[in-house]
């Protein structure tokens, strides 16, 4: 590799090798990307297509109106866990990271059972127990429960990580500045805690909003969600209706990741295999 | 401000209160995390140990007067539905293979050359959506008469190979899984010093050789741990199967389960199915976890 | 303004004590320093008084109140911390208000003229929008005293409040805190294990070692009239020789002398009251108490040492020799003039006469 000795025309060829394995790489990249998004790209684009070819919103009217319920419902479950998830994590990080629990690794492993369990199988434990043991059949308290269960320790680790870049000093300052353990809670300790927070309530909206397998075993018909309702459609066939609705839901789900990432950034969700 | 005031100096000894009160701050942990440990509980442990006890039972006859205990949806796992669950084993290995094949460049290159990481983070969320939209979207591209068509008519293919395939299912799981390859053997790699590979080089080792001498051991771990998330994922599959899959795609056990379960309810080998796939499918995660760097809860 | 009373604290985790049976009192306003190497207990003795950190034993008094049971909030004092702890989402203004929001009682008007008297105390005006994040150190360490002082507390804590910043800031803030309590005259306790710090701002000072306090006085008993070899050693440079009384006579209201043998010296020192003939004792003197006799001084006197020059360093103000005196190797520091011509001569062994020996009962221990 003596570049001294190199003519000019050995040497341009060189850099040019290099300049093409560089792009090459860039266009591998690029590839994958594009073939994450095509399936989405391709479905809005169903979306829009009109029955004589041409181009309107007509299919997003018709969901709005027909599917208008089961999208309100998918929002409201999704809250609902959403809070739920909050009260059960949030004591839960801090017992783990300020306070003694025995067997501590042990109990977390048990706590992140349900991320190991496949969907069906979930669902089919899930429909036998709320049937014949709990006697809360295709109710809306199943649904929740099932939601919670399998997103809460996706919750509890970016609220973790925060409480563990939460430097205990501070708890100590508002202590020996007179707040009392309330007062430190709400007005120190959550406020800086609130991206780790955040990123926990991202994380389950986007999962609760668009889980259908589970909710395909423990739903009835007055408890159909938004996204077994696409499901149910894409066994039809490939009308734009079914693809608005599909639409749809990512668009919501992406704009709220988009908020997100804008926000905060994407330091919290590192440990949730997703960053 | 209600302060006990005391004058005596001789008061109380202090260690009673405070005894008590270490009492309270040991019991304080454990209360804390009860809740969270009460809704797996009564929402995943009890629901498995209520399934394995269904396992046991012949179709629907724990719910009903005559239980019969028996063996039966066990053996029969076993003489009737080997090919389920070798199909399942099968697409989940092709897949998360194919996930590594692919993968492993695509994480190098992210992590040593690109740029642009935040908007490939950004997009590689779209695997917390689930896997309906996207075996949704795909299904249609390769729809016969769909607009890849015209393509396929181009290249003289025909279109009707496409969909309901096995390559098909595979491409539908593979593409699912990809992130979780990505982030794990990405995860591996930025611990890789890369003035390790520079020093490599400089002592004549040509980049193949680098890959294998110090890159691959060094993120062997990451590697381990994607394979084997995706695998576990992937023994699960039920859309990519329904939406891009032919009949003998359809054989996964997530789907034999439904219909036995949902459709037939043959509860109790529904069960069966549930326990042996989530036995597979827990070995697997739990070892996947025990070599990935930033697991849950670590 | 209160007065503080220790009484046999002690804390233990499991097997080790990390506070030994420390008993202090120390009066209203007084300003006292816990002085000792890491690890000695003084910072946990500090939290403790804090209410931090939980008694294994004993009680604090504020003022023949005993507040061990009371939790810290309900203490009413003010902690500053070595790492300012200013709360990063808060500005500067609602930082320093903290106190009297949390407490309430105050309207907002009163806790605003609050605010703005502490900030101006501390000379920081106008910098009530800041985020503790756009602050420098120095600053940054200011608008956490202010914030102490906000709340107007009975007894001031200060744990290091200062080694994280550099020399020069550290130099000029020591004062400023000890102008602060001179000024608001509270009773203020500040553990540090810088000697300079605590000898500059103190009016008492505790030596803590490994959980007890090895010596409670004022800069100058501590130094003068160490009654510890620990405290010997850890305060100021100081060399020890170990030896054994020979005899003691008293002088009246001036306590007793010893005449001591020691490493083959015979000296004479201030004897404590302890001691008595046929003890084993540890002879100390510093470097600056010892002098350099010219060729001619001090002939005939049994107290004076010879020995040869190991080694001379030219420090400025001062010229330390290592002298080897019978096989003990003495520290010695020349000031004035006399160390420009020690350096200048040359000369090879050297006179030298011991002053301000004080004893320390020796427990056999090596050093």
């Amino acid at each position: 590799m003596s570049a001294i000795a190199s003519s000019p025309v050995q040497r341009n060829r060189k850099l040019s090798s290099r300049t093409v394995f560089g792009a090459l790489q860039h266009v591998y990249i690029w590839i994958w990307l594009v073939l994450f998004a095509l399936p989405f790209v391709v479905t809005i684009l169903r979306s829009i297509q009109d029955v004589d070819g041409g181009h309107s919103f007509a299919a997003y009217q018709q969901v709005f109106e027909s599917y208008r319920g089961n999208l309100w419902f998918s929002v409201k479950v999704t809250v609902i866990t959403i809070i739920i998830n909050l009260l059960v994590s949030i004591p839960g990080a801090y017992a783990i990271v300020r306070y003694t629990v025995p067997g501590k690794r042990f109990v977390l492993s048990l706590l992140n059972l349900a991320l190991y369990t496949p969907g069906a199988v979930a669902g089919i434990s899930l429909v036998i127990t709320y049937s014949y043991l709990f006697h809360i059949p295709r109710t809306t308290t199943g649904l929740v429960g099932a939601y919670v269960v399998g997103t809460y320790p996706l919750m509890l680790v970016p609220i973790i990580v925060a409480l563990r870049d939460l430097p205990q000093v501070y708890e100590e300052a508002a202590r020996t500045l007179g707040a009392n353990r309330a007062q430190s809670l709400f007005r120190v300790e959550l406020p800086l805690l609130g991206p780790g927070i955040s990123a926990g309530i991202l994380l389950t909206f986007v999962i609760v909003f668009n889980e259908f397998l589970v909710t395909l075993f423990i739903a009835g018909p007055h408890t159909t969600t938004a996204a077994l309702t696409v499901y149910n459609l894409t066994r039809t066939g490939f009308l734009p209706s079914t693809a608005a609705l599909a639409a749809a839901m990512q668009l919501i789900s992406f704009l709220v990741v988009l908020l997100f990432f804008r926000t905060f950034g994407s330091r919290y969700l590192k440990g949730t295999f997703l960053i | 401000m209600s302060i006990p005031a005391s004058t005596q100096k001789d008061a109380a000894p202090s260690t009673d209160n405070s005894r008590s009160r270490e009492r309270r701050r040991r019991l304080t942990g454990p209360a804390m995390v009860l809740p969270a440990l009460l809704v797996t509980v009564l929402f995943s442990i009890i629901p498995i140990v209520y399934l394995a006890i269904v396992s046991f039972t012949e179709k629907s006859s724990f719910f009903f007067r005559n239980t019969t205990y028996t063996w039966a949806n066990y053996s029969t796992i076993w003489d009737r539905y080997l090919p389920n669950l070798e199909t399942t084993m099968r697409l989940a290995l092709l897949s998360s293979l194919i996930d590594l094949i692919f993968g492993y460049p695509f994480a190098y290159i992210l992590i040593r050359k690109v740029r642009y990481r935040e908007l490939v983070r950004t997009l590689m969320v779209f695997p917390l959506f689930g896997p309906l939209y996207l075996a949704y979207g795909l299904s249609y591209i390769f729809l016969p008469n769909g607009p890849l068509s015209p393509v396929l008519e181009f290249f003289n293919i025909p279109a009707t190979k496409w969909l309901y395939s096995e390559p098909s299912t595979l491409f539908g799981m593979m593409i699912f899984t990809f992130p979780f390859m990505v982030m794990n053997i990405g995860a591996a790699l930025s611990n890789v010093d890369p003035m390790l590979e520079e020093a490599a080089n400089t002592l004549g080792a040509a980049p193949w050789k680098v890959f294998i001498r110090v890159l691959f051991p060094l993120s062997y771990g990451g590697v381990l741990a994607g394979f084997l998330m995706c695998f576990g994922w992937n023994l699960g599959v039920f859309v990519v199967p329904v939406l891009l899959g032919g009949l003998e795609q359809q054989r996964v056990i997530s789907l034999t389960l439904y219909s036995k379960g949902m459709s037939q309810q043959d509860f109790g080998m529904a069960s069966a199915m549930g326990i042996v796939l989530m036995a597979i499918a827990f070995i697997v995660t739990w070892a996947s976890l025990r070599f990935s760097r930033g697991a849950l809860g670590a | 303004m209160a007065r503080v009373r220790l009484e046999q604290i002690t804390k233990r985790y499991g097997a080790t004590v990390a506070v030994d049976r420390v008993s202090a009192d120390i009066r209203e306003g007084e300003f006292i320093t816990l002085l000792g190497p890491s690890g000695c207990g003084k910072t946990t003795t500090l939290r403790m008084v804090a209410g931090l950190i939980d008694l294994t034993e004993g009680h604090i008094l504020f003022d023949d109140q005993v507040v061990n049971n009371i939790p810290t909030h309900r203490r009413n004092i003010g902690l500053a911390f070595q790492s300012h702890a200013l709360f990063p989402h808060l500005s500067v203004a609602k930082n320093v208000a903290f106190g009297l929001e949390v407490r309430g009682g105050m309207s907002k008007g009163a806790r605003n003229a609050r605010v703005t008297e502490m900030l101006e105390m501390m000379e920081l005006t106008g910098f009530e929008e800041r985020v503790p994040a756009q602050l420098s150190g120095g600053q940054q360490q200011r608008v956490a005293l202010a914030r102490m002082l906000a709340t107007d507390p009975r007894v001031l804590l200060f744990d290091e409040p200062l080694s994280a910043l550099d020399r020069n800031l550290r130099d000029t803030l020591k004062y400023s805190i000890l102008a602060l309590q001179r000024r608001t005259k509270k009773t203020a306790i500040y553990v540090t294990h810088d000697q300079s710090e605590a000898f500059a701002i103190s009016d008492r000072i505790f030596v803590m070692n490994k959980g007890k306090i090895e010596q409670a006085g004022t800069q100058l008993d501590i130094y003068l009239r160490p009654q510890s070899e620990f405290v010997a050693n850890f305060v100021g440079d100081n060399n020890a020789l170990r030896g054994e009384i020979i005899s003691i006579s008293e002088n009246g209201a001036d306590g007793r002398t010893a005449v001591v043998s020691a490493n083959g010296y015979t000296l004479s020192a201030f004897c404590p009251p302890d001691v008595a003939v046929g003890d084993n004792v540890l002879a100390f003197v510093r470097p600056e108490n010892i002098h350099v006799l010219s060729e001619t001084d001090g002939r005939g006197d049994p107290t004076v040492v010879e020995g040869t020059i190991e080694q001379i360093v030219f420090e400025g103000p001062t010229v330390r020799i290592t002298v080897d005196a019978k096989g003990f190797p003495l520290k010695v520091n020349v000031g004035g003039a006399e160390r420009l011509t020690l350096i200048e001569g040359g000369q090879r062994t050297v006179r030298l006469k011991l002053d301000e020996v004080t004893l320390v009962k020796s427990n056999g221990v090596t050093l």
